[in-house]
């Protein structure tokens, strides 16, 4: 497990993936890994950002790559809880007339990582997820 | 790094990362864009919700004058985040 601070700033998001392709090229994980996990780190994390906009804190970030498998976890702390687990209300049959820009965020992480965890307690948010290789089709 | 411009043959072609860092940049660059248009997403390697957000903002915006985006040259990757998202039934869409 490799961990690493960031401070609470959209503009760190080149920082923090950069962060998550070194570890994962150095341990030869794959595309079909690599991809949705960026995704997932790149969303969560302004999620943490645009959300806690009170958090003075930084954001830690933990990977662990093995076997072709990666998991991560970032870390908030002294904010107000949010659970990034729980449904999304986003319809992807609408219209183009219907639909409104934004919120895909978390729909597409749900759909992305295999296991999705989320805690909070004592105001610290801890945020978990994990993609393998060869599962579902992304 | 993400960079977006207009190809000799007037489509628009779009290089890297499309994230939320790059969203502003993305988003000044498709505010000029106001008629039918060809997004070439051969060098793209990577979008995010943010750059979803842009892309429908524009489709929407188009569909008002009869116009809309076609994008082009999608790689695997990108085309799962456009299903998921349910892109794939409001953009003309061709894959790599």
């Amino acid at each position: 497990m490799t961990q690493k601070t960031f401070t609470r700033d959209a503009d760190n998001l080149g920082q923090v993936y950069q962060f998550a392709e070194d570890l994962m090229t150095a341990d030869n994980i794959g595309d079909d890994v690599k991809f949705p996990i960026h995704l997932a780190l790149e969303e969560l994390f302004i999620n943490l950002v645009k959300y806690n906009t009170d958090g003075t804190h930084d954001i830690e970030v933990e990977i662990d790559t093995s076997d072709g498998a990666v998991s991560v976890s970032l870390t908030d702390r002294d904010v107000e809880g949010y659970d990034v687990t729980r449904a999304r209300d986003v319809d992807i049959k609408a219209t183009l007339k219907e639909r409104r820009p934004g919120g895909l965020g978390l729909h597409l992480v749900q759909q992305m990582v295999d296991t999705l965890e989320y805690d909070y307690r004592d105001r610290r948010s801890r945020i978990r997820f994990t993609k393998k290789p060869g599962n579902r089709d992304v | 790094m993400f960079e977006i411009s207009y190809s000799d043959d007037g489509n628009v072609v779009c290089q890297g990362r499309l994230d939320a860092a790059q969203s502003d940049k993305a988003e000044a660059f498709f505010e000029g864009i106001g008629a039918r248009t060809t997004l070439d997403f051969s060098q793209l390697e990577y979008i995010s919700s943010a750059g979803l957000a842009i892309l429908l903002k524009t489709q929407k915006r188009l569909s008002g004058s009869g116009a809309a985006l076609k994008i082009i040259n999608v790689n695997k990757h990108i085309f799962d985040i456009f299903r998921y998202s349910g892109f794939t039934a409001i953009f003309d869409i061709e894959t790599e």
